[in-house]
């Protein structure tokens, strides 16, 4: 609900208990809290005018972040596609078992950080940093069925990014046992190995 | 009740009826976001910043990798082929100075931007205007390895020769690039 309350100004309508954590960010932050709530308001119009919502917004701040923490930077694509291609031909063991072993890294990486939550994790990261336009990661018992889709990646990538996905699923302790791609397209099947994180002190 | 800037929230009127929500939806939700924020430790603008910054990279084409495999997949194509690894990164340097020189008046800030939002790891690049309109680029990480020192290079050097700048002044080493450009008189 919003009304007029001077010529520049309109008065919103909040539920109290929003009102009372507002005050007391505003207190600490020593603004009022009608400066703190616009303040956000005005961020929330960056965002919509980028056609992006700000739940979105800091869902990724919060991805990058751990991406970011475990090594990730940005390069310009086609280079990097190109750069692929080309050792692929010649190259593709060495290439597919140094995916694998960042993979595993990453893994490792992301079980320390965030354990049991990783694989939650895993959906959201590989979306945001690999610019897929899908991924998909179910959990069934002793079985996790992941499957990804990009629309512009070549073979080369598709089959190295499977190379990765495996050694991070390795790292949080599964083992594949069905993997099938295409071009920018891969479906996944991982068994859980028992005790493959439990650890024993001698 | 809480007062806002009518401007501003005129437009919150409007994003609540593009999202079909009514306006005390939508600004809970966003009012409850910036909490999560404050909660993180962060201010919200910061976050929106940033979050600009990844779109100008994409719509920049650039993507993600991982670091590491980044300057093993260039080693392992420079000694392959160093001649044509070398020219490839030339290249590319030189697409971007063109993209670069569309984008501002000499194409140096748009260049600039563009190599923060590249920021390589832990890497520390620098850019300074000289006297006589030259330019010192300089770019530092432990984890360059010596091919992509040498690639990275010449594509800062596409880049600036595309920008009609020439090369006056190079002393590279492993994981430190060094480089000076000058316009022609």
């Amino acid at each position: 609900m919003v009304t007029r309350s001077s010529k520049d100004t309109k008065l919103v309508v909040l539920p109290s208990r929003l009102v009372e954590q507002l005050r007391e960010i505003a207190v600490r932050r020593g603004v009022s809290v009608s400066s703190f709530a616009a303040g956000a308001l005005e961020q929330a119009v960056r965002v919509e005018e980028m056609e992006a919502s700000l739940e979105e917004t800091v869902d990724i701040f919060g991805i990058y972040e751990i991406v970011r923490g475990s090594g990730a930077v940005q390069i310009p694509r086609s280079r990097f596609s190109n750069l692929i291609s080309e050792l692929h031909r010649n190259n593709k063991d060495e290439l597919m078992a140094a995916w694998e072993k960042a993979g595993r890294w990453y893994g490792e990486y992301l079980h320390a950080r965030l354990g049991d939550g990783a694989l939650g994790f895993l959906e959201k990261a590989l979306r945001v940093s690999w610019n897929l336009d899908e991924v998909t990661i179910q959990n069934e018992g002793l079985i996790v069925n992941l499957r990804f889709t990009s629309f512009i990646m070549a073979l080369e990538l598709t089959e190295l990014l499977v190379s990765y996905i495996s050694g991070v699923m390795n790292a949080l302790g599964y083992e594949a046992v069905e993997k099938s791609y295409l071009r920018g397209l891969a479906t996944l099947s991982f068994r859980e190995v028992p005790g493959a994180h439990d650890f024993t002190l001698a | 009740m809480l007062a806002a800037d009518e401007d501003i929230a005129n437009k919150i009127v409007e994003m609540a009826k593009r999202r079909e929500w009514t306006v005390y939806q939508t600004l809970n939700e966003i009012l409850e976001q910036a909490l999560r924020v404050d909660g993180m430790g962060l201010f919200l603008a910061d976050v929106v910043d940033e979050r600009e910054m990844l779109e100008k990279a994409k719509k920049m084409g650039f993507t993600f990798t991982v670091e590491s495999l980044l300057y093993d997949v260039v080693d392992m194509a420079y000694k392959k082929d160093k001649k044509r690894l070398s020219e490839k990164w030339l290249e590319v340097g030189r697409w971007y100075g063109k993209f670069f020189s569309s984008r501002s008046d000499d194409g140096v800030n748009a260049f600039a931007e563009a190599m923060n939002l590249l920021a390589l790891g832990n890497s520390v690049f620098k850019i300074e205007k000289g006297k006589g309109n030259s330019v010192s680029v300089s770019c530092v990480s432990e984890r360059f390895t010596p091919g992509f020192t040498e690639v990275y290079s010449l594509f800062m050097e596409g880049v600036f020769e595309a920008l009609r700048m020439d090369l006056v002044n190079k002393e590279n080493s492993d994981g430190i690039i060094r480089l000076r450009f000058q316009k022609p008189r």
